[in-house]
């Protein structure tokens, strides 16, 4: 069962006098439960897809769907709703908000979904367990390795327990043996909690020893799937 | 997301900043401290003037109504004449402030057409508002007093004085016991005659000082020990004995034939041309802090109405005695007629005139005088909140630095499902705090201003004067000011806020979390 469609998919973007053509008519499907990579060098347009996949970006023509429904409806507001409870994003870069504790990391998303402080303060501490870092919870990111760090924001991508984790070369910035670890967590919420994983990467190893399928991208166009 | 963890997130962003932060809340508290200063500056002369100048001798809630001298009856008696001309000689003899009174405006009324006796009095007392009606009854008479006399300004009184505001404050003594006793309240005007060496009319000196200043400058325990010092002393009034056998009456009253000596005083020695009436001084009326009701009024002393009317119809010159058989009773020269409330005092006034006396009140000159404060103030609200607008430039740069330095957090914010209406209220509420913080520091600061300038303020008039004088308030921070002056700084900080906080809004996540 398709949980997220890409539909004919062009994202155009301009840059000044010229426009750059990032998506052309894509058509992906993600089916539910799986494990999807998506390959390609940089400039292949599969950061631009995944963005598309999280509500960040809305595409030039064509539609996005996710459970069958259009996003392009969606209002500003209504997408700002999808982020938060249909899909988590992680980043090479982790993106956590470095003046914040772990623990307020997590809690940052759960707060934006309305719970109070003490439901933030269980679910939070839950959530930091699920990636094995309940011990570092009152840790700011710059006293945490870069492993630890991805999976804290791995426990704030689940944190409203959304279907889809999109990750946007997750381990890009590890080293193999943590970049194994974090691959690890992510396989288990797959497998455990049944996500749907979509997966960004150019390290075709990687994408061979996780996904259970494996899309190319070049040049903004489909060439494998 | 739930207000409290805006607000807790806006709290969290400030303390990230604090210099920073601490630099704008400072530029905010200058401006609302200079608003609060300028403006309770404002206010505070305003009050000394309307409220604790004027307003303490109820001068707003007042209406004069004049009766109609003997001309003026003569002239309604002979329609033919025109009268105008005759009503300045009605009652020349007698100079009190009261006839001065009827001067000021000679031809802004038209002439009364009706006379103010005791049955005028007691239907002025029946319009609707009017709280009390008191008529007023003066005249110059000559009195003696330690061996000393001169001529005083005298006036009758009521036996009734709950609401007159002038009989509130007693320096000592009481009022008097009854109608029928022979007791006088004096005035402090009277003291500082008694207290003069000078044979001469009364001490007219004034008194160094401003506007502020026209109070008595000795301290009111000195000024108590001073009139305790001639309560149960004996002054005597003077009248010219009657030639005529017939004697007059007033409103009917007999005048009681004064030559059988009731006191059984032996006869004086101006016995065959004088009356001496002893009377016993039982109160002393202490003079208003501001202006100086009694001195403003140029009474020195109350006798009881009654009597009052026997005295002035002894003391009139020869023109008004024939004046008033010609024309008969005139009744009162003048009376006040308190209203309960100031709003009250215009339809008052035109149901007065409208019964055909003559009235006039000072309501229209506070009205000017209000309009003129509001304008005054306002311009000092103008010159105060140019600082704040300073300030609000302060704020807008503060949250565009604060944006720029955080857009990567924005678009993490965004990323994981933050709304840009939550965004834009996270900066909402970091400026109206900034506001609110600096406002009401600003507000404690502006009240540390007035202090201290208030205590210079009233030492160097000290130092200037050399006397002890009342304590004056310049400023006034009525409680309207300190909200108002808080809610302003929020209000100006919130739209220093508009374009930072749209800017947060519009930023693109995915150019935020673009990995450098």
């Amino acid at each position: 069962m398709a949980i997220l469609e890409a539909r004919n998919v062009t994202r155009e973007y301009r840059m000044k006098a010229e426009t750059v053509r990032a998506l052309s008519e894509v058509t992906v499907v993600v089916d539910c439960g799986e494990f999807m990579a998506i390959l390609g060098t940089s400039g292949s347009g599969k950061s631009t897809l995944l963005n598309l996949f999280g509500g960040l970006d809305r595409p030039t023509s064509g539609e996005i769907l996710y459970d069958g429904q259009s996003l392009a409806p969606l209002s500003s507001r209504e997408m700002s709703r999808y982020r938060l409870r249909r899909v988590g994003m992680i980043f090479q870069s982790f993106n956590l908000i470095p003046t914040m504790t772990a623990r307020e990391n997590v809690s940052l998303a759960l707060a934006f979904a309305g719970l109070s402080k003490n439901e933030r303060r269980g679910r939070s501490m839950e959530l930091l367990d699920r990636v094995g870092l309940s011990q570092r919870a009152g840790h700011l990111p710059s006293e945490l390795s870069g492993g630890e760090q991805q999976r804290v924001s791995i426990a704030r991508a689940i944190a409203n327990e959304p279907q889809v984790l999109l990750a946007d070369e997750p381990t890009g910035n590890l080293d193999s043996s943590r970049a194994a670890e974090v691959m690890g967590v992510l396989d288990e919420m797959r497998r455990r909690d049944g996500k749907t994983i979509v997966l960004v990467t150019h390290d075709q190893e990687l994408a061979d020893e996780f996904a259970t399928r494996v899309i190319r991208l070049k040049d903004g166009r489909v060439i494998t799937d | 997301m739930k207000f409290a963890d805006i607000i807790a997130l806006a709290w969290r962003n400030l303390r990230q900043a604090k210099l920073r932060t601490s630099l704008t809340v400072i530029g905010v508290i200058v401006g609302v401290a200079a608003i609060v200063t300028m403006v309770s500056f404002g206010l505070g002369l305003q009050n000394n003037l309307l409220r604790d100048a004027l307003a303490r001798i109820d001068l707003f809630t007042s209406i004069t109504v004049m009766g109609p001298g003997a001309d003026a009856m003569l002239a309604m008696q002979d329609r033919t004449t025109n009268s105008s001309g005759a009503e300045n000689g009605g009652d020349a003899s007698s100079e009190e402030k009261s006839d001065g009174d009827a001067h000021a405006q000679p031809e802004a009324t038209p002439t009364p057409v009706r006379m103010l006796d005791d049955a005028a009095i007691a239907e002025l007392q029946s319009i609707n508002g009017v709280r009390y009606v008191l008529p007023n009854f003066s005249f110059a008479n000559y009195v003696r007093f330690e061996g000393r006399t001169r001529r005083a300004f005298i006036s009758g009184a009521p036996q009734s004085i709950e609401y007159n505001p002038r009989f509130k404050k007693f320096l000592a003594g009481r009022h008097f016991s009854g109608e029928d006793a022979r007791e006088v309240v004096v005035t402090e005007r009277f003291i500082s005659w008694v207290r003069s060496k000078k044979r001469i009319n009364g001490d007219r000196r004034r008194k160094p000082g401003g506007p502020f200043q026209m109070a008595p400058t000795r301290s009111e325990e000195e000024r108590a020990r001073e009139a305790n010092g001639i309560l149960g002393k004996e002054i005597i009034l003077l009248t010219l004995r009657e030639q005529d056998a017939a004697p007059s009456s007033v409103f009917g009253i007999p005048i009681i034939n004064v030559s059988s000596n009731e006191n059984g005083e032996p006869p004086s020695e101006f016995g065959e041309q004088y009356e001496e009436r002893a009377y016993r001084i039982v109160g002393v009326l202490k003079a208003e802090d501001g202006f100086d009701i009694n001195n403003f009024m140029e009474t020195d002393m109350f006798v009881p109405l009654d009597q009052a009317k026997e005295f002035r119809d002894a003391n009139r010159d020869p023109m008004s005695r024939i004046g008033e058989l010609l024309a008969g009773d005139t009744g009162y020269q003048n009376a006040e007629v308190r209203v309960a409330d100031v709003s009250q005092v215009e339809s008052v006034k035109e149901e007065i005139k409208k019964r055909g006396f003559r009235a006039w009140s000072l309501t229209n000159q506070v009205e000017e005088v209000r309009r003129v404060f509001l304008i005054v103030n306002s311009a000092l609200a103008l010159i105060g909140g140019i600082s704040l607008l300073v300030a609000s430039f302060g704020i807008s740069n503060t949250m565009i630095m604060s944006i720029r330095e955080r857009t990567r957090e924005i678009g993490v914010m965004k990323a994981i499902g933050g709304s840009d209406g939550e965004i834009m209220r996270i900066f909402f509420v970091e400026s109206s705090l900034i506001g609110l913080t600096g406002g009401a520091m600003g507000v404690i600061g502006g009240w540390g201003i007035d202090r201290v300038a208030n205590t210079l303020a009233n030492r160097w008039i000290l130092k200037q004067v050399g006397q002890a004088i009342r304590h004056i308030e310049f400023f006034s921070i009525p409680w309207y000011l300190y909200s108002g002056a808080i809610l302003f700084a929020i209000v100006v900080s919130l739209i220093a806020a508009i374009y930072p906080a749209m800017r947060a809004a519009k930023v693109d996540p995915i150019k935020a979390l673009r990995y450098e």
